[in-house]
């Protein structure tokens, strides 16, 4: 067991999930009210965006890129779901995780094909996709007037769940499976801790990241589609929260920035964590920056977990307390 | 814990997806920018002839507006600039740093313009040499610092003003409104700032050891270099430029919000991005990124002239700088071969 913990792909989101449960579980009698199923529904019904957001994201930094524009993909998918698909939900859906994909494909092609570093590409892609959004909704929030689909996403489903968080469920699911039982797993760790080995010992980079870009557009369009059907309408402008929120998650799921590090179920976990947390803040009514100044602890924990020159102070410290001792 | 991380020090700072050094990188050569200039100059040409077939294009009041609106993101992409080049990418709590040091300004204005500047830039500069050190001393990884300092700001901000709006107890700031010669006070502090910035760059040797520093932070530091002072330096700095925006911002509106910020964290980023810096570190400089910003001003400028929504500017802005990060890239690549 605790071998098993000591790698901090385990440990951060096992601590950070156990953390946020315990206060999920002991908050409401803290304030007194009670906790109801409602809660967890509430909770999930956050979870479901942004764990589609943090899967997208999350397997990218697993290879070592950091695809901002997810955030901006997000913002398409949800405007494209709701003016293509205002007489059938499906074809809206398939629409905006077509547009997303292939806007992921781009990008992962020429990050793979040119060797840019992702962050700058990303970045103008995310203005890009926002403009785009905002052009093709004239800058104005767009109403979705399928009642049956907007009903039908977040109908209840076995008490807490709802066909949204079943979704997204489901992709992690899949992305547990496709990283834990096939070699495309090790490939992604591979090429986020070593490039230029993964190359030499005959991993196919350029077509790994081609595919990561591509499934990670796909599922933050995905997120964006299913918000907008839930929300009945689609927002061009997200703000860059959801984007911030899914990095929170992502990290707390013990995926590393410098890459190489996680598992889809640290990702779950990460992102169970952060919609939790904000379901708690919702329950006890905390004012809004206690969240954020809690948010800001989570991620300097982080941040000194994964900070190089922190650890070796650390280390020359508790050996000079140990020469010292003896 | 002795992970395969711990050879990987150098990565760590340079942010995500720049791992990827192929080659030894050649210190102070200066790369030819042949793509990236052609490039450029195709886009100020059909900037030029647009222009010239665009009503009140070719204007004073014209290259007025142009200008404010370079100097509301240049002051703030030319501090960006300096942490880029020293190898932290980028900051995302710009926004929050401007808004809390907005209020700062707007709280302690009634003590006259001059302490209130003084005491501004003092707290920008502190929200961000904290930071600095971090990256620094400890190779923290820039994105999810300042990821974290924009909660921790953005809480901090909301806290400080109750979540309401924060009015001036006088109107000292109204001499930063001022427009001498037609021109307003931002442009000329934007200008002074570029050169400032430009002339601690080349001539000084904590500017020219943030470039080192910036191209290889394992080598800098085998070398002996002060990394973690010269990094400091460079983000203090960073915050002195953002602490200026706020200082602006908070005189134009009068009154200040948790939102004050609003997309400057993006937009600088963008200025940085389009005027040539790559996001690695080791190149970069003041003056193209004053070129990027005031190139942004005047794309944005002309197709609100003709027309175009602001969601197609932001459409044209994200695809131009998305072609100057190719360029930038490809051209420095031809140089290492």
């Amino acid at each position: 067991m605790r071998q098993f913990l000591a790698r901090p792909e385990r440990l951060v989101p096992g601590v950070a999930l156990l953390v946020v449960v315990l206060v999920f579980i002991f908050a409401p009698l803290a304030t007194g009210d009670d906790l109801t199923k409602f809660d967890i529904y509430n909770a999930l019904q956050g979870f479901a965006p942004l764990g589609l957001l943090t899967l997208g994201l999350g397997i990218t930094m697993i290879a070592g890129e950091f695809d901002l524009s997810v955030v901006g993909t997000y913002a398409l998918g949800g405007m494209l779901a709701v003016q293509t698909g205002q007489s059938s939900a499906l074809l809206g859906v398939a629409v905006a995780v077509a547009v997303g994909a292939l806007v992921g494909a781009v990008q992962g092609g020429l990050i793979a094909r040119l060797k840019i570093p992702s962050l700058p590409v990303t970045l103008s892609t995310y203005i890009a996709l926002l403009g785009l959004t905002s052009a093709l909704s004239g800058g104005l929030s767009k109403t979705y007037t399928n009642p049956a689909a907007t009903l039908w996403v977040d109908k209840a489903v076995g008490v807490v769940f709802s066909p949204r968080s079943l979704i997204t469920l489901a992709a992690f699911a899949v992305a547990a499976l496709v990283l834990g039982f096939t070699k495309i797993g090790r490939q992604l760790r591979a090429i986020g801790g070593d490039r230029r080995a993964s190359r030499v010992a005959g991993v196919r980079v350029d077509r790994n990241l081609v595919g990561l870009f591509t499934v990670s557009g796909a599922l933050a369009a995905l997120g964006g589609a299913l918000l907008s059907y839930s929300y009945a309408s689609a927002n061009p402008d997200p703000g860059l929260q959801p984007l911030v929120l899914a990095a929170v998650a992502a990290l707390l799921g013990g995926v590393s920035l410098t890459g190489g590090r996680g598992l889809a179920l640290g990702l779950l976990a990460g992102a169970l964590s952060v919609a939790l947390l904000a379901q708690v803040a919702a329950i006890i009514s905390l004012p809004d920056y206690t969240t954020q100044l809690l948010y800001a602890l989570l991620l300097v924990v982080v941040v000194g977990i994964d900070a190089p020159g922190l650890r070796q102070a650390v280390e020359r410290a508790l050996a000079r307390l140990r020469a010292g001792a003896r | 814990m002795t992970t395969a991380n711990d050879h990987r020090s150098d990565a760590a700072t340079r942010g995500p997806g720049a791992e990827e050094t192929e080659l030894p990188r050649s210190t102070f050569r200066r790369p030819r920018l042949g793509l990236l200039e052609a490039i450029i100059g195709v886009v100020v040409l059909a900037v030029v002839i647009t222009g010239a077939m665009t009503d009140r294009f070719f204007s004073l009041d014209n290259a007025r507006a142009i200008l404010a609106a370079a100097a509301s993101v240049g002051i703030t992409a030319i501090g960006a600039s300096l942490i880029m080049i020293v190898g932290s990418a980028v900051s995302l709590a710009i926004a929050q740093t401007a808004t809390v040091a907005a209020m700062v300004f707007l709280f302690t204005e009634h003590f006259g313009l001059g302490v209130a500047i003084l005491l501004t830039v003092l707290a920008g500069l502190g929200m961000t040499a904290i930071q600095g050190a971090a990256v620094g001393y400890w190779s923290a990884n820039p994105i999810v610092l300042t990821i974290a300092s924009g909660f921790a700001l953005g809480g901090l901000a909301t806290w400080i003003s109750g979540g309401s709006t924060v009015y001036p107890k006088s109107t000292n700031y109204s001499a930063l409104n001022a427009t001498p010669l037609g021109l307003p006070v931002a442009v000329y502090v934007l200008v002074g700032i570029a050169l400032v910035v430009e002339w601690i760059l080349r001539r000084t040797t904590s500017g020219r050891q943030m470039y080192l520093i910036g191209e290889n932070a394992a080598a800098a530091r085998a070398a002996g270099l002060p990394v973690g002072r010269v990094t400091v330096i460079a983000w203090a700095l960073f915050g002195v430029c953002i602490a200026v925006t706020a200082v602006f911002l908070a005189a134009f509106n009068t009154s200040a919000t948790s939102s004050l910020g609003g997309t400057l964290t993006l937009d600088a980023t963008a200025a940085v991005l389009a005027g040539g810096t790559a996001i690695g570190g080791g190149r970069g400089s003041a003056l193209r990124t004053l070129g990027g910003a005031v190139l942004i001003a005047l794309i944005s400028d002309l197709l609100l002239l003709r027309g175009f929504s602001t969601g197609q500017q932001l459409l044209v802005k994200g695809l131009l700088v998305l072609f100057v990060v190719i360029a930038v890239h490809l051209s420095s690549r031809k140089v290492r071969r």
